[in-house]
C-alpha cells in the first residue's frame, strides 16, 4: 500500500486527504525509515488530521498524546492505580501475606494504568505499528521534550517493578507543533521535518469539494476564492482550511447557493475570530474583498472546470 | 511558496558521482547554518535509495526533509538546492572539496537579509572558489551598512573587562513564575507514587504523607531594542545589555528595530561579544534609521508574539520614545502587546534632558501601557542601567 511516493499519495486520497508531492514523500519516508514525522504549519492547515488518515490507511489503533505544559511521565507514560493497590493491600493484610508476596501482588500488571506513550509501545507487536500522534508538543514544556528524545530514539520502556518493553516494530509516530515555542534541534533533528502550507487555490478547492461533496460548485469555489484573498490581507490570524470547511459547512447549513455579501458579513465569525480583524474587514474593505473573490472565482473557473 | 525547483533530466544519474555531490551539497547546507552534518547526509544517501532518483520533486523533497529543520531554512535550502543541482554536469568534477574554512565570518555572510545589495565581489578575499556561485546569488549586506556598525567592536580592552564587571551583577531574572509541573516539595497535593513506596514497609499503613507542589523557573524575557538615529549613542552599550542577557540567561528572545524590525536572538546570543555584535550588525539593516515605532511593534505582534510571548514572558522594550510614525498604530501596538504579555517594561534613556517629560508624541502614547517605567539619566554608564534592573527584580 506505502510501497512508492505516489501509492502514498493515492491512499490519501481514498480517504480524503488531499496531499502535495512533498508531503506524501516525506509520509513515505517516516514509514520507510521508520522515523518520527514533524510536522509544522500554521492553525488549521491538516497536521493532526494526518495522523488520523494514516491510521484509517494503515488500519491500525491511533494513539493521541495532547501535550500540556507540566506533562509527566505519569501522564504520557505509565501510572500504578494507587487506590486499587491500597485495597488490594489490605485484603492481602487481612489473609495474612508475607511482605514478599504484598510486593509482588501490587506491582504488578493488574494494576498498571498505561498511557499512550507505554501504549504505543506495546501496541506494536505482531506486525502491527499503531499511529502515535504527539500533538502540540510546542506547549509541552523542555522536560517533557527531553523525556520524548529518549523514548523516540529506541521506543522502549523501563519499568522497574516489571522490566523493560520494547516496540517490535517502531510505531508511526507524527509530532506537530504550531510554532507557539522553538521546538528543540536534538529533537527535530530525530524526525523528517515537514512545513505545511496554506494550500493553492486548486488544491484548497479541491479539499472542499472532497470534504463537502453536497456543496454548489459555484459556492466551493467563490468561498475558496474569498479566503485566498483574505490571506493575502495582513490579518492577526489568517484562517486556516480548518475555517475554510467550517465556513462551506455553515454556509450550506443556510441554504447558500452561491456568496453574497449580506451572507458573508453575517458569517465572519466563523472565519475571523480576532475582533481587530473583523474590524478591519468592515464596510468597504470586505465589499472590495467580496468584489474580488467573485471574480477570482469566475476566473479560475474555466481553469477548474 | 515552496515552489519546486526545475532541474535538467539526469542531473542525479552522474555516473557515481552522485555521493561525492551530496556531500559538496552537505557542504554547502552546513555553510547556510543547517544542520547537515555527515550523520545526517549518510541519511540522506541512504533516503535517496528507497525513492526513484528519475523523480527530481521526490529527491528534492527527500533530501529537504532530512536536512532542513526550521521553516526559515526552507527558502535558503530551495535556493541552495536550485543552484547546485541545477550546474552543467562536467563542472561538477572541478569543484575540489576545500578544507572546511575556519573563517566564520564567512558564513554570516550567507544569511544575510534579503533585499540588500550583492556584496562587491572583488573586496571580498576570503571566499574561495566555490563560494563565489553563493555570493553572487544569495543577498547580502552593503558595505556601507559594514561601515556602520564598526564602532561597537571598537571598544578597547579595559572598556571590555568594564563593562563585563559591571554587567555580571545584571539579576539572574527579573521575575520568576510557578510551573505548572509538580516536583516533590511542601504543597498541597499528594504524592500518592512516593506515599506508595515509603509506606510499603509499614504494610499500607500511612505515616508519611509526601506531597509536591509547583516549582519556579524565570520568565521568559523579551527584548526590544531601539537602534534608530536617535539613540544612536546608547546602541553600543545596550547591545552589550542584552548580550549579557541572552548568554546568561535561559529563554531570552532579542529584538532589533528602527524602521523595521529584525530578530536577532541567535545572533546576539555568540559567546564572544564582537562576534555576536558583528554579526547583529551584519543581520540588520537600517542601522540609526527613523523611528517608526507602531510599525516595529505591529511587526512584533503579528509576526513573533504568538512564538515568543508564551509562558508568562516579560518584554523589556528600550527606546527613547521619540517617534516618526503614526501615533495612533503605536497606542493600538503597545496595548495589544500589553496585553499578551506578562509585564511590560519600558526602559527609557533619557538624552540627558535635566528634566525630561515623556511629552514626544511617541511617549506619551506609550506612557500609559508600561507596567513599569524606568527613566535613566546618565546612560552612558551602564552601571545606572543594571542598578534599576536589580532593584526591579527585588520588588517582583
Amino acid at each position: 500500500m506505502f510501497d512508492s511516493v505516489n501509492s502514498v499519495q493515492q491512499t490519501l486520497q481514498q480517504q480524503d486527504y488531499i496531499a502535495e508531492r512533498g508531503l506524501a514523500t516525506a509520509i513515505y519516508l517516516a514509514l520507510r525509515l521508520g522515523r518520527p514525522l514533524f510536522l509544522e504549519g500554521e492553525a488549521g492547515v491538516g497536521k493532526t488530521e494526518i495522523a488520523r488518515v494514516l491510521s484509517g490507511a494503515l488500519g491500525s489503533d491511533l494513539i493521541r498524546l495532547q501535550c500540556y505544559e507540566g506533562l509527566d511521565a505519569s501522564n504520557a507514560l505509565y501510572e500504578w492505580n494507587y487506590a486499587a493497590q491500597m485495597l488490594h493491600l489490605r485484603l492481602l493484610e487481612a489473609s495474612g501475606a508475607s511482605r514478599q508476596e504484598m510486593q509482588a501482588g501490587i506491582f504488578s500488571r493488574e494494576f498498571l494504568q498505561t498511557r499512550p506513550l507505554l501504549r504505543a509501545v506495546e501496541n506494536s507487536v505482531d506486525g502491527l505499528r499503531p499511529v502515535l500522534l504527539i500533538d502540540e508538543i510546542d506547549r509541552a514544556d523542555e522536560e517533557f521534550e527531553a523525556f520524548l528524545l529518549e523514548l523516540l530514539s529506541d521506543f522502549q520502556v523501563t519499568i522497574p517493578e516489571l522490566g523493560t518493553i520494547r516496540a517490535e516494530t517502531p510505531p508511526v509516530v507524527v509530532v506537530t507543533s504550531n510554532r507557539t515555542r522553538e521546538v528543540h534541534d536534538a529533537l527535530k533533528r530525530r524526525c523528517l521535518y515537514y512545513w505545511i502550507d496554506y494550500p493553492s487555490f486548486e488544491k484548497e478547492l479541491h479539499i472542499v469539494r472532497t470534504k463537502a461533496p453536497d456543496v454548489e460548485p459555484l459556492l466551493a469555489r467563490q468561498v475558496t476564492a474569498f479566503i485566498q484573498e483574505m490571506r493575502e490581507l495582513e490579518l492577526f490570524k489568517s484562517p486556516g482550511v480548518a475555517e475554510t470547511l467550517d465556513w462551506t459547512a455553515a454556509l450550506v447549513a443556510l441554504d447558500q447557493r452561491a456568496l453574497s455579501l449580506q451572507t458573508v458579513a453575517e458569517t465572519l465569525g466563523v472565519i475571523l475570530k480576532y475582533q481587530d480583524d473583523i474590524d478591519m474587514l468592515s464596510g468597504d474593505s470586505l465589499q472590495a474583498l467580496h468584489e474580488r473573490a467573485i471574480v477570482q472565482a469566475q476566473t479560475n473557473a474555466a481553469l477548474v472546470s | 511558496m515552496n515552489h519546486a525547483p526545475v532541474l535538467p533530466d539526469g542531473t542525479f544519474h552522474q555516473g557515481g558521482k552522485l555521493l561525492h555531490n551530496l556531500l559538496l551539497f552537505g557542504r554547502m547546507c552546513r555553510a547556510l547554518g543547517m544542520a547537515a552534518t555527515p550523520n545526517r547526509m549518510i541519511e540522506v544517501a541512504n533516503a535517496l535509495g528507497h525513492i526513484d532518483l528519475g523523480q527530481r520533486l521526490d529527491v528534492y523533497h527527500t533530501m529537504r526533509s532530512l536536512i532542513v529543520s526550521r521553516q526559515r531554512d526552507l527558502e535558503l535550502f530551495d535556493r541552495a538546492f536550485d543552484l547546485f543541482w541545477s550546474r552543467p554536469v562536467d563542472d561538477w568534477v572541478q569543484l575540489d572539496m576545500p578544507p572546511p574554512v575556519e573563517n566564520e565570518p564567512r558564513r554570516m555572510k550567507f544569511l544575510l537579509p534579503p533585499g540588500a545589495s550583492p556584496l562587491d565581489e572583488n573586496s571580498d578575499g576570503v571566499a574561495s572558489p566555490g563560494d563565489s556561485h553563493l555570493t553572487a546569488v544569495l543577498p547580502t549586506w552593503s558595505t556601507q551598512e559594514q561601515l556602520r556598525y564598526k564602532d561597537f567592536s571598537e571598544m578597547s580592552q579595559e572598556e571590555l573587562a568594564l563593562a563585563k564587571r559591571i554587567l555580571e551583577k545584571l539579576p539572574q531574572s527579573l521575575d520568576f513564575r510557578r510551573t505548572r509541573r509538580l516536583r516533590p516539595g511542601r504543597g498541597a497535593l499528594i504524592d500518592l507514587r512516593r506515599a506508595m513506596r515509603q509506606n510499603l514497609r509499614h504494610a499500607g499503613e500511612y505515616f508519611t504523607l509526601p506531597t509536591r507542589a509547583p516549582g519556579v523557573k524565570p520568565r521568559p524575557l523579551v527584548l526590544i531594542c531601539d537602534i534608530s538615529g536617535s539613540m544612536e549613542r546608547y546602541t553600543r552599550i545596550f547591545l552589550h545589555f542584552m548580550h549579557t542577557f541572552a548568554t546568561g540567561m535561559q529563554q531570552v528572545e532579542s529584538f532589533v528595530f528602527s524602521v523595521h524590525l529584525t530578530r536577532v536572538t541567535r545572533q546576539i546570543r555568540h559567546k564572544s561579544i564582537d562576534r555576536a555584535l558583528s554579526d547583529v550588525g551584519s543581520s540588520v539593516n537600517d542601522w540609526g534609521g527613523g523611528t517608526r515605532t507602531g510599525e516595529a511593534l505591529r511587526d512584533f505582534n503579528y509576526r513573533w508574539s504568538r512564538r515568543v510571548l508564551g509562558r508568562g514572558a516579560m518584554v523589556l522594550i528600550i527606546t527613547d520614545g521619540w517617534d516618526r510614525g503614526d501615533p495612533v498604530l503605536l497606542r493600538q501596538e503597545m496595548e495589544r502587546l500589553q496585553l499578551s504579555c506578562h509585564r511590560l517594561i519600558w526602559l527609557n534613556p533619557l538624552l540627558d534632558l535635566p528634566r525630561y517629560e515623556p511629552l514626544t508624541r511617541g511617549a506619551r502614547a506609550m506612557l500609559p501601557y508600561a507596567d513599569d517605567f524606568l527613566p535613566l539619566r546618565n546612560l552612558d554608564n551602564l552601571e545606572t542601567v543594571v542598578t534599576a534592573l536589580q532593584k526591579l527584580a527585588r520588588r517582583n
